[in-house]
């Protein structure tokens, strides 16, 4: 019985140990309003990701992931699916063919193609997501064997995650860029094994979608 | 006991040609057929009927990869996918399309103009080669516009390019797959936009 007990207390230690140490992420996010907003029961917004550049492409699990969040709580706001919006805008929002400025998005609607689904959508705001995860600093080794026996790995393994978001939010009404939303989220992830690796991962990419959702929510409905 | 030994050798065999026959799947080609879904453009029909012909180079379109050294590492088809986009597009760009066999067909048809495609070049970049963690997808094409008869009207080139990113749980094929998919959407996107302003094309749009 003290065994179990003291078995029982270990493993709450443990869980604790490892929560705050999955937990060392900081997030960052910086707000720059060029212009007032605010969103109809009626209207939704769209999220886009950027994917002009050659080295890297805005994923569309963080798009959708911000989308998804925007829609969550109180004062929730409709959100059109990026793929379901990009289809049926075709060919207009591809990476060759978006715009890339709101000057393009002027051109772009002077298409009535174009601003007859933007009107069926009811989209007020367009917000573009440009950015990516990088992981950086790895260190440490751990090795693994396997025999007759049973098997086993020791060793520790480190690495850091760096998440940097950009959201540009275009509206759609007046044709013009209304602000920026910057988020950018580090943590530090460990992977100590003894026998079992015990994988202690830092949510970066998670964190950045939620904390830069909020902010977008806020930004949007104007508060 | 004869009949046991016998048992375990068969099974050691079996064993032995699973294990042989899975290095050879190993090291042997994969073959990846491309298969998307194409949405219809978005955009206002030219008021011409136009027959399209896809010749059997493009019907029948594959590209090889090899490795660094030089075994035969993926086979990419892309014919049919090719023709899938083209049917999905064209109807949203012209008045009237109809697919022909041949000129004759295209001819006794009544069309005002017969569209010819082929593919010149295909190119496939790997992260284990380039270093990057994309796969990215890049053809060449000769777009052809011929009168019924078969006289020119416009010939040009345009290129097309899709990438994706690696992803942990993304196979290599998956991964050339929707990079390839990336590439025909960039092909259907520049092609209904620009057709109309490629010169030769503008100016037998005026004639008409």
């Amino acid at each position: 019985m003290k065994y179990r007990l003291l078995n029982t207390n270990n493993a709450g230690l443990l869980i604790v140990l490892l929560g705050l140490l999955a937990s060392c992420t900081s997030t960052t996010v910086d707000e720059f309003r060029q212009g007032e907003t605010g969103i109809e029961n009626d209207e939704s917004v769209v999220i886009l990701g950027r994917r002009q550049a050659s080295d890297y492409e805005t994923r569309s699990e963080f798009v959708e992931c911000v989308g998804e969040r925007m829609t969550r709580g109180d004062n929730s706001i409709r959100v059109v699916p990026e793929q379901e919006f990009v289809d049926a805008m075709f060919p207009w929002f591809e990476p060759r063919t978006a715009p890339l400025r709101t000057r393009d998005l002027e051109q772009l609607m002077a298409e009535d193609v174009v601003a007859t689904k933007m009107n069926e959508f009811g989209i007020r705001y367009i917000v573009w997501l440009d950015g990516f995860t990088e992981t950086s600093d790895r260190s440490g080794s751990i090795s693994c064997a396997i025999g007759p026996g049973g098997g086993g790995c020791f060793g520790f393994g480190t690495w850091e995650d760096d998440a940097n978001f950009d959201a540009r939010v275009w509206d759609v009404g007046s044709l013009s860029s209304v602000g920026t939303i910057n988020t950018d989220a580090t943590g530090q992830s460990y992977l100590p094994a003894l026998i079992l690796p015990i994988p202690l991962i830092a949510r970066v990419e998670a964190n950045a979608c939620s904390r830069l959702a909020t902010q977008l929510k806020q930004f949007v409905l104007g508060s | 006991m004869i009949q046991l030994t016998a048992t375990s050798d068969r099974g050691l065999n079996r064993a032995v040609l699973l294990f042989v026959l899975a290095m050879l799947a190993g090291c042997g080609v994969t073959n990846v057929v491309i298969d998307g879904s194409f949405p219809t453009p978005n955009i206002n029909k030219i008021p011409v009927s136009v027959a399209v012909l896809y010749d059997d180079a493009l019907r029948e379109f594959a590209y090889m990869e090899y490795s660094e050294t030089g075994q035969e590492e993926f086979n990419i088809e892309s014919g049919l996918s090719h023709v899938q986009l083209f049917n999905a597009v064209l109807p949203a760009m012209f008045d009237r399309v109809i697919v022909v066999e041949s000129i004759d067909d295209a001819q006794s048809q009544g069309v005002d103009a017969v569209f010819a495609p082929a593919i010149e070049e295909f190119q496939l970049a790997l992260p284990a080669k380039t270093k990057l963690e994309v796969y990215e997808v890049w053809i060449k094409y000769n777009m052809r516009l011929l009168t019924a008869e078969g006289d020119y009207i416009a010939d040009w080139v345009l290129t097309s390019y899709g990438k994706t990113p690696t992803q942990t749980f993304l196979s290599t094929e998956a991964a050339i797959n929707e990079a390839a998919v990336v590439a025909l959407r960039d092909l259907a996107s520049s092609f209904s936009l620009s057709f109309a302003q490629v010169p030769e094309v503008r100016d037998w749009l005026g004639s008409l």
